[in-house]
Protein backbone atom coordinates (compact mmCIF):
# COMPACT_ATOMS: atom_id res chain seq x y z
CA UNK A 1 0.00 0.00 0.00
CA UNK A 2 1.21 3.45 -0.99
CA UNK A 3 0.45 6.49 0.68
CA UNK A 4 1.75 9.98 -0.13
CA UNK A 5 0.66 13.66 0.66
CA UNK A 6 1.58 16.89 1.39
CA UNK A 7 0.71 19.58 4.06
CA UNK A 8 2.55 23.14 4.81
CA UNK A 9 3.87 23.96 8.38
CA UNK A 10 3.90 27.36 9.21
CA UNK A 11 7.11 27.18 10.69
CA UNK A 12 10.69 27.85 9.22
CA UNK A 13 12.09 24.06 7.56
CA UNK A 14 14.83 24.32 10.73
CA UNK A 15 12.01 24.25 13.50
CA UNK A 16 9.72 21.43 10.95
CA UNK A 17 13.47 19.36 10.96
CA UNK A 18 13.65 19.45 14.50
CA UNK A 19 10.28 18.50 15.72
CA UNK A 20 10.59 15.75 13.05
CA UNK A 21 13.50 14.46 15.25
CA UNK A 22 12.06 15.28 18.16
CA UNK A 23 10.32 12.10 20.14
CA UNK A 24 8.03 14.42 22.48
CA UNK A 25 6.19 16.06 19.65
CA UNK A 26 6.06 12.76 17.65
CA UNK A 27 4.52 10.91 20.08
CA UNK A 28 2.20 14.14 21.19
CA UNK A 29 1.55 13.53 17.45
CA UNK A 30 1.16 10.44 16.94
CA UNK A 31 -2.58 8.95 17.64
CA UNK A 32 -2.53 6.11 20.41
CA UNK A 33 1.08 6.48 20.71
CA UNK A 34 1.84 5.92 24.88
CA UNK A 35 5.31 5.25 24.85
CA UNK A 36 8.12 7.21 22.31
CA UNK A 37 11.83 6.73 23.15
CA UNK A 38 15.37 7.29 21.36
CA UNK A 39 17.35 4.41 21.66
CA UNK A 40 20.13 5.68 19.19
CA UNK A 41 21.46 8.35 17.68
CA UNK A 42 19.13 7.44 14.56
CA UNK A 43 16.89 4.86 16.10
CA UNK A 44 13.51 5.07 18.00
CA UNK A 45 11.30 2.50 19.71
CA UNK A 46 7.74 3.24 19.86
CA UNK A 47 4.52 1.80 21.63
CA UNK A 48 1.03 2.70 19.72
CA UNK A 49 -2.33 1.44 20.61
CA UNK A 50 -4.76 1.30 17.58
CA UNK A 51 -8.26 1.18 17.76
CA UNK A 52 -10.51 0.86 15.42
CA UNK A 53 -14.02 -0.11 15.52
CA UNK A 54 -14.06 -3.10 17.83
CA UNK A 55 -10.64 -3.65 17.52
CA UNK A 56 -8.10 -2.59 20.16
CA UNK A 57 -4.05 -3.77 19.36
CA UNK A 58 -1.09 -2.67 20.90
CA UNK A 59 2.29 -2.61 18.34
CA UNK A 60 5.38 -2.22 19.91
CA UNK A 61 8.05 -1.42 16.84
CA UNK A 62 11.29 -0.34 16.18
CA UNK A 63 12.10 2.87 13.62
CA UNK A 64 15.55 3.56 12.20
CA UNK A 65 15.49 6.88 10.57
CA UNK A 66 18.19 6.61 7.18
CA UNK A 67 19.29 8.39 4.32
CA UNK A 68 19.20 11.40 6.74
CA UNK A 69 20.16 15.15 4.46
CA UNK A 70 19.43 17.44 7.11
CA UNK A 71 17.39 19.74 7.36
CA UNK A 72 16.05 18.73 3.89
CA UNK A 73 14.75 14.90 3.91
CA UNK A 74 15.19 11.33 5.57
CA UNK A 75 13.60 8.03 5.33
CA UNK A 76 12.04 6.58 7.84
CA UNK A 77 12.10 2.63 8.45
CA UNK A 78 10.04 0.78 11.29
CA UNK A 79 9.10 -2.57 11.71
CA UNK A 80 6.14 -3.42 14.32
CA UNK A 81 4.56 -6.48 16.27
CA UNK A 82 1.03 -6.36 17.38
CA UNK A 83 0.51 -9.65 19.02
CA UNK A 84 -2.08 -11.96 17.73
CA UNK A 85 -2.83 -8.83 15.77
CA UNK A 86 -0.29 -9.28 13.17
CA UNK A 87 2.35 -7.42 11.87
CA UNK A 88 3.35 -4.18 10.17
CA UNK A 89 6.58 -3.14 7.82
CA UNK A 90 6.63 0.14 6.57
CA UNK A 91 9.10 2.97 5.15
CA UNK A 92 8.38 6.62 4.44
CA UNK A 93 10.16 9.24 2.95
CA UNK A 94 10.05 12.96 3.98
CA UNK A 95 11.19 16.04 2.21
CA UNK A 96 11.03 19.71 3.43
CA UNK A 97 10.65 22.41 0.91
CA UNK A 98 10.80 26.22 2.09
CA UNK A 99 7.82 27.63 0.55
CA UNK A 100 6.20 30.90 1.29
CA UNK A 101 4.59 30.69 4.77
CA UNK A 102 6.61 28.15 6.28
CA UNK A 103 7.50 24.95 5.37
CA UNK A 104 6.31 22.06 2.60
CA UNK A 105 6.61 18.81 4.32
CA UNK A 106 5.94 15.89 1.50
CA UNK A 107 5.99 12.47 2.27
CA UNK A 108 5.86 8.99 0.00
CA UNK A 109 5.26 6.04 2.39
CA UNK A 110 4.85 2.26 1.44
CA UNK A 111 3.28 -0.07 4.23
CA UNK A 112 2.98 -3.69 4.37
CA UNK A 113 0.51 -5.65 6.94
CA UNK A 114 0.18 -9.13 7.57
CA UNK A 115 -1.22 -11.16 9.84
CA UNK A 116 -4.60 -11.50 11.23
CA UNK A 117 -5.82 -7.91 11.02
CA UNK A 118 -4.69 -7.75 7.24
CA UNK A 119 -6.65 -11.29 6.69
CA UNK A 120 -9.55 -9.44 8.08
CA UNK A 121 -9.09 -5.90 7.43
CA UNK A 122 -8.60 -5.90 3.83
CA UNK A 123 -11.94 -3.40 3.16
CA UNK A 124 -10.26 -1.07 5.71
CA UNK A 125 -6.61 -0.75 5.96
CA UNK A 126 -6.26 1.90 3.73
CA UNK A 127 -9.05 3.80 4.89
CA UNK A 128 -7.86 3.40 8.51
CA UNK A 129 -3.99 4.17 7.03
CA UNK A 130 -5.02 7.55 5.86
CA UNK A 131 -7.10 8.24 8.62
CA UNK A 132 -4.27 7.37 11.28
CA UNK A 133 -2.42 9.61 9.23
CA UNK A 134 -4.52 12.53 8.82
CA UNK A 135 -4.92 12.63 12.53
CA UNK A 136 -0.90 12.67 12.45
CA UNK A 137 -0.23 15.46 10.48
CA UNK A 138 -3.39 17.57 12.21
CA UNK A 139 -1.67 17.10 15.47
CA UNK A 140 1.47 17.97 14.66
CA UNK A 141 0.58 20.74 12.90
CA UNK A 142 -1.16 21.96 15.43
CA UNK A 143 2.32 21.30 17.37
CA UNK A 144 4.42 22.57 15.67
CA UNK A 145 2.57 25.59 13.07
CA UNK A 146 -0.65 25.46 12.20
CA UNK A 147 -1.19 28.52 8.69
CA UNK A 148 -3.10 30.67 9.23
CA UNK A 149 -5.69 29.94 6.76
CA UNK A 150 -7.35 27.37 5.86
CA UNK A 151 -5.25 25.89 2.76
CA UNK A 152 -6.07 24.31 -0.47
CA UNK A 153 -3.51 22.14 0.31
CA UNK A 154 -5.13 20.29 3.13
CA UNK A 155 -7.27 17.82 1.16
CA UNK A 156 -5.39 16.65 -1.32
CA UNK A 157 -3.62 15.96 1.41
CA UNK A 158 -5.41 14.22 3.07
CA UNK A 159 -6.13 12.03 0.48
CA UNK A 160 -2.98 11.46 -0.22
CA UNK A 161 -1.70 11.19 3.23
CA UNK A 162 -0.36 8.06 4.33
CA UNK A 163 1.14 8.01 7.34
CA UNK A 164 3.52 10.38 7.38
CA UNK A 165 6.04 11.71 8.71
CA UNK A 166 8.55 10.67 10.94
CA UNK A 167 7.48 9.55 13.72
CA UNK A 168 4.86 7.85 12.23
CA UNK A 169 6.63 5.93 10.02
CA UNK A 170 6.25 3.83 12.87
CA UNK A 171 3.11 4.22 13.26
CA UNK A 172 2.33 3.85 9.19
CA UNK A 173 3.89 0.97 10.21
CA UNK A 174 1.51 0.30 12.82
CA UNK A 175 -1.17 0.90 10.71
CA UNK A 176 -0.37 -0.63 7.79
CA UNK A 177 0.14 -3.67 9.82
CA UNK A 178 -3.07 -3.62 10.84
CA UNK A 179 -5.06 -2.87 8.35
CA UNK A 180 -2.91 -3.27 4.96
CA UNK B 1 -9.55 -19.11 26.16
CA UNK B 2 -9.67 -15.87 28.40
CA UNK B 3 -12.11 -14.88 30.97
CA UNK B 4 -14.36 -11.70 30.80
CA UNK B 5 -17.60 -10.91 32.84
CA UNK B 6 -20.80 -11.31 31.34
CA UNK B 7 -23.78 -9.49 32.73
CA UNK B 8 -27.35 -8.61 31.09
CA UNK B 9 -29.31 -6.41 32.96
CA UNK B 10 -32.68 -5.42 32.58
CA UNK B 11 -33.21 -1.39 32.87
CA UNK B 12 -30.90 0.97 30.90
CA UNK B 13 -29.55 2.51 35.07
CA UNK B 14 -28.21 -1.19 35.86
CA UNK B 15 -26.53 -1.29 32.08
CA UNK B 16 -25.06 2.47 32.49
CA UNK B 17 -23.70 1.38 36.11
CA UNK B 18 -22.19 -1.60 34.52
CA UNK B 19 -20.52 0.03 31.82
CA UNK B 20 -19.14 2.96 34.10
CA UNK B 21 -16.99 0.84 36.08
CA UNK B 22 -15.42 -0.33 32.70
CA UNK B 23 -18.19 -2.82 31.26
CA UNK B 24 -17.79 -3.28 27.14
CA UNK B 25 -21.38 -2.59 25.65
CA UNK B 26 -22.72 -5.99 23.65
CA UNK B 27 -25.52 -5.35 21.35
CA UNK B 28 -26.31 -8.55 18.89
CA UNK B 29 -22.45 -8.75 18.72
CA UNK B 30 -22.50 -9.57 15.19
CA UNK B 31 -18.97 -7.39 15.30
CA UNK B 32 -17.80 -7.44 18.74
CA UNK B 33 -18.03 -11.69 19.46
CA UNK B 34 -16.06 -12.25 16.09
CA UNK B 35 -13.65 -9.91 17.08
CA UNK B 36 -13.70 -11.24 20.88
CA UNK B 37 -12.81 -14.90 19.04
CA UNK B 38 -9.65 -13.34 16.89
CA UNK B 39 -8.81 -12.07 20.35
CA UNK B 40 -8.32 -8.60 18.37
CA UNK B 41 -10.21 -7.05 21.23
CA UNK B 42 -10.35 -8.11 25.43
CA UNK B 43 -12.88 -6.39 27.64
CA UNK B 44 -12.71 -7.35 31.03
CA UNK B 45 -16.39 -7.08 30.83
CA UNK B 46 -19.01 -7.30 28.92
CA UNK B 47 -22.96 -5.60 29.40
CA UNK B 48 -25.15 -6.73 27.19
CA UNK B 49 -27.99 -4.44 26.17
CA UNK B 50 -30.68 -6.79 24.66
CA UNK B 51 -32.45 -8.03 27.78
CA UNK B 52 -33.35 -4.30 28.04
CA UNK B 53 -37.38 -3.94 27.47
CA UNK B 54 -36.92 0.05 26.72
CA UNK B 55 -34.32 -0.44 24.17
CA UNK B 56 -36.77 -2.73 22.26
CA UNK B 57 -39.53 -2.42 19.62
CA UNK B 58 -41.01 0.29 17.36
CA UNK B 59 -43.56 3.15 17.97
CA UNK B 60 -44.59 6.34 16.50
CA UNK B 61 -43.40 9.29 18.82
CA UNK B 62 -45.20 12.24 17.22
CA UNK B 63 -44.38 12.31 13.72
CA UNK B 64 -41.22 10.41 13.43
CA UNK B 65 -40.85 6.58 13.95
CA UNK B 66 -38.75 5.57 16.89
CA UNK B 67 -36.68 2.49 16.89
CA UNK B 68 -35.27 1.38 20.22
CA UNK B 69 -31.63 0.46 19.89
CA UNK B 70 -31.89 -2.97 20.81
CA UNK B 71 -34.49 -4.01 18.60
CA UNK B 72 -33.22 -6.89 16.50
CA UNK B 73 -33.21 -6.50 12.34
CA UNK B 74 -35.57 -8.88 12.17
CA UNK B 75 -37.98 -7.32 14.16
CA UNK B 76 -37.82 -3.95 11.88
CA UNK B 77 -38.08 -5.69 8.87
CA UNK B 78 -41.51 -7.33 10.23
CA UNK B 79 -42.76 -4.59 11.81
CA UNK B 80 -46.19 -3.42 10.04
CA UNK B 81 -45.62 0.10 11.46
CA UNK B 82 -42.31 0.19 10.25
CA UNK B 83 -43.46 -1.29 6.50
CA UNK B 84 -46.73 1.02 6.44
CA UNK B 85 -44.48 4.26 7.66
CA UNK B 86 -40.98 3.57 5.62
CA UNK B 87 -41.25 0.51 3.70
CA UNK B 88 -37.86 1.42 2.34
CA UNK B 89 -35.97 1.31 6.42
CA UNK B 90 -38.17 -2.24 6.99
CA UNK B 91 -36.80 -4.17 3.38
CA UNK B 92 -33.14 -2.24 4.19
CA UNK B 93 -33.41 -4.30 7.46
CA UNK B 94 -34.75 -7.64 5.74
CA UNK B 95 -31.87 -7.64 3.52
CA UNK B 96 -29.10 -7.17 6.23
CA UNK B 97 -26.68 -10.09 6.50
CA UNK B 98 -28.65 -13.44 6.51
CA UNK B 99 -31.00 -14.86 8.69
CA UNK B 100 -28.85 -15.64 11.89
CA UNK B 101 -27.05 -12.18 11.96
CA UNK B 102 -31.01 -10.20 11.19
CA UNK B 103 -31.87 -12.50 14.57
CA UNK B 104 -29.20 -11.21 16.37
CA UNK B 105 -28.11 -8.20 15.33
CA UNK B 106 -29.33 -4.54 16.43
CA UNK B 107 -29.88 -0.93 15.19
CA UNK B 108 -27.86 0.46 17.95
CA UNK B 109 -24.71 -1.80 17.63
CA UNK B 110 -24.74 -1.48 13.95
CA UNK B 111 -24.76 2.30 13.96
CA UNK B 112 -22.71 2.27 17.02
CA UNK B 113 -20.11 0.24 15.09
CA UNK B 114 -19.99 2.35 12.24
CA UNK B 115 -18.85 -0.01 9.94
CA UNK B 116 -18.43 1.95 6.43
CA UNK B 117 -20.37 -1.02 4.29
CA UNK B 118 -23.42 -1.65 6.62
CA UNK B 119 -26.50 -0.54 5.60
CA UNK B 120 -28.33 1.10 8.92
CA UNK B 121 -25.75 3.97 8.37
CA UNK B 122 -27.32 4.92 4.58
CA UNK B 123 -30.95 5.49 6.18
CA UNK B 124 -30.40 7.04 9.33
CA UNK B 125 -28.35 9.75 7.07
CA UNK B 126 -30.69 9.62 4.32
CA UNK B 127 -33.43 10.30 6.64
CA UNK B 128 -31.91 13.19 8.60
CA UNK B 129 -32.73 10.57 11.71
CA UNK B 130 -31.75 12.05 15.59
CA UNK B 131 -29.73 9.50 17.62
CA UNK B 132 -31.19 9.47 21.16
CA UNK B 133 -28.30 8.49 23.45
CA UNK B 134 -28.47 8.17 27.28
CA UNK B 135 -27.26 11.62 27.53
CA UNK B 136 -28.35 14.23 24.20
CA UNK B 137 -30.03 13.51 21.01
CA UNK B 138 -27.33 13.53 17.69
CA UNK B 139 -28.35 14.79 14.19
CA UNK B 140 -27.47 12.39 11.88
CA UNK B 141 -25.10 14.98 10.14
CA UNK B 142 -23.39 15.51 13.30
CA UNK B 143 -23.20 11.43 13.87
CA UNK B 144 -21.28 9.84 11.94
CA UNK B 145 -17.43 10.71 11.93
CA UNK B 146 -15.66 8.53 9.37
CA UNK B 147 -14.68 5.20 9.38
CA UNK B 148 -16.00 2.83 12.78
CA UNK B 149 -15.67 6.70 14.14
CA UNK B 150 -19.51 8.24 15.82
CA UNK B 151 -20.06 11.48 17.88
CA UNK B 152 -20.54 8.94 20.98
CA UNK B 153 -18.64 9.25 23.36
CA UNK B 154 -16.75 6.32 25.29
CA UNK B 155 -19.60 4.21 27.49
CA UNK B 156 -22.66 6.04 25.82
CA UNK B 157 -25.52 4.20 24.73
CA UNK B 158 -27.52 4.51 21.67
CA UNK B 159 -31.06 4.19 23.38
CA UNK B 160 -33.13 4.44 20.15
CA UNK B 161 -33.36 6.46 16.67
CA UNK B 162 -36.29 8.76 15.96
CA UNK B 163 -36.85 8.71 12.01
CA UNK B 164 -39.11 10.93 9.64
CA UNK B 165 -41.23 10.09 7.84
CA UNK B 166 -40.36 10.96 4.26
CA UNK B 167 -42.80 10.96 1.26
CA UNK B 168 -40.74 8.30 -0.37
CA UNK B 169 -37.65 6.04 -0.43
CA UNK B 170 -35.92 3.13 -1.27
CA UNK B 171 -32.71 1.20 -0.57
CA UNK B 172 -31.03 -0.50 -3.40
CA UNK B 173 -27.58 -2.18 -2.43
CA UNK B 174 -25.23 -3.71 -4.34
CA UNK B 175 -24.29 -6.92 -2.12
CA UNK B 176 -21.08 -8.82 -1.64
CA UNK B 177 -22.27 -12.59 -2.17
CA UNK B 178 -20.60 -13.71 1.08
CA UNK B 179 -20.88 -11.44 4.19
CA UNK B 180 -23.98 -9.69 2.19
CA UNK B 181 -22.13 -6.36 3.01
CA UNK B 182 -22.92 -3.67 0.95
CA UNK B 183 -20.36 -3.34 -1.79
CA UNK B 184 -22.25 -0.34 -2.27
CA UNK B 185 -25.46 0.50 -1.08
CA UNK B 186 -27.39 3.89 -1.80
CA UNK B 187 -30.85 5.15 0.24
CA UNK B 188 -32.38 7.81 -1.15
CA UNK B 189 -35.13 9.63 0.71
CA UNK B 190 -38.13 12.49 -1.15
CA UNK B 191 -39.31 14.78 1.72
CA UNK B 192 -41.19 17.87 0.58
CA UNK B 193 -38.36 20.25 1.51
CA UNK B 194 -35.60 18.25 -0.82
CA UNK B 195 -33.87 15.23 -1.31
CA UNK B 196 -31.41 13.15 0.43
CA UNK B 197 -28.68 10.55 -0.48
CA UNK B 198 -26.35 8.79 1.43
CA UNK B 199 -24.01 6.02 0.44
CA UNK B 200 -22.89 3.43 2.42
CA UNK B 201 -19.80 0.74 1.31
CA UNK B 202 -18.03 3.17 -1.26
CA UNK B 203 -15.81 5.55 0.84
CA UNK B 204 -12.82 4.40 2.81
CA UNK B 205 -14.21 7.11 5.14
CA UNK B 206 -17.62 5.30 5.71
CA UNK B 207 -21.17 6.66 4.86
CA UNK B 208 -21.56 10.05 3.38
CA UNK B 209 -24.08 12.51 1.07
CA UNK B 210 -23.57 12.58 -2.00
CA UNK B 211 -24.94 16.24 -2.46
CA UNK B 212 -24.49 16.71 -6.12
CA UNK B 213 -27.04 14.34 -6.69
CA UNK B 214 -29.68 15.51 -3.94
CA UNK B 215 -29.31 18.66 -5.75
CA UNK B 216 -30.10 17.03 -8.94
CA UNK B 217 -33.10 15.08 -7.46
CA UNK B 218 -34.29 18.07 -6.02
CA UNK B 219 -35.23 19.85 -8.55
CA UNK B 220 -35.93 16.60 -10.73
CA UNK B 221 -36.78 13.34 -9.06
CA UNK B 222 -36.03 10.83 -11.58
CA UNK B 223 -33.46 8.49 -12.01
CA UNK B 224 -32.75 10.06 -15.11
CA UNK B 225 -31.25 13.43 -13.17
CA UNK B 226 -28.80 11.47 -11.35
CA UNK B 227 -25.68 13.14 -12.29
CA UNK B 228 -22.01 11.57 -13.56
CA UNK B 229 -20.38 9.24 -10.69
CA UNK B 230 -18.73 10.79 -8.40
CA UNK B 231 -14.98 10.95 -8.42
CA UNK B 232 -12.53 7.61 -6.94
CA UNK B 233 -10.22 9.43 -5.09
CA UNK B 234 -11.22 8.28 -1.13
CA UNK B 235 -13.20 5.28 -2.48
CA UNK B 236 -12.70 1.78 -1.11
CA UNK B 237 -10.41 -0.91 -3.08
CA UNK B 238 -10.13 -4.12 -2.08
CA UNK B 239 -10.21 -7.30 -4.14
CA UNK B 240 -13.75 -7.00 -4.94
CA UNK B 241 -13.95 -3.65 -6.36
CA UNK B 242 -11.62 -0.71 -7.73
CA UNK B 243 -12.38 2.64 -6.39
CA UNK B 244 -13.28 3.10 -10.04
CA UNK B 245 -16.15 0.37 -9.75
CA UNK B 246 -17.43 1.59 -6.55
CA UNK B 247 -17.72 4.90 -7.82
CA UNK B 248 -19.31 4.06 -10.82
CA UNK B 249 -21.61 1.67 -8.50
CA UNK B 250 -22.75 5.04 -6.65
CA UNK B 251 -24.45 5.76 -9.63
CA UNK B 252 -25.69 2.81 -10.83
CA UNK B 253 -27.24 2.06 -7.31
CA UNK B 254 -29.03 5.93 -6.95
CA UNK B 255 -30.54 5.36 -10.02
CA UNK B 256 -31.79 2.09 -9.11
CA UNK B 257 -33.11 3.57 -5.79
CA UNK B 258 -34.59 6.51 -7.43
CA UNK B 259 -36.58 4.17 -9.78
CA UNK B 260 -37.60 1.92 -7.07
CA UNK B 261 -38.90 4.61 -4.65
CA UNK B 262 -40.87 5.80 -7.94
Amino acid sequence: MEISGTKLIAADRQTVWEALNDPEVLKASIPGCTEMEKTGENNLEATVVAKVGPVKATFKGAVELTDINAPESYRIVGEGKGGVAGFAKGEATVNLAEVEGGTELTYQADAKVGGKLAQLGSRIIEGFARKMADEFFTNFQEKVGAPEAPEPEEAPAETAEGEGEGGEGEKKGFFKKLFS
Amino acid sequence: MYSFDYVKPSSLQDALDAISGGGQPLGGGQTLIPTLKQRLAMPEALVDLTGIAELKGVSMSGDKLSVGGATRHADVAASAEVKAKIPALAALAGQIGDPQVRNRGTIGGSIANNDPAACYPSAVLALGATVRTDKREIAADDYFQGLFTTALEEGEVVVGVDFPVPEKAAYQKFVQPASRFALTGVFVAKFAGGVRVAVTGASQDGVFRWSEAEAALSSNFSADAVPAAPVADGMIGDIHGTPEYRAHLVQVMTKRAVAAAG
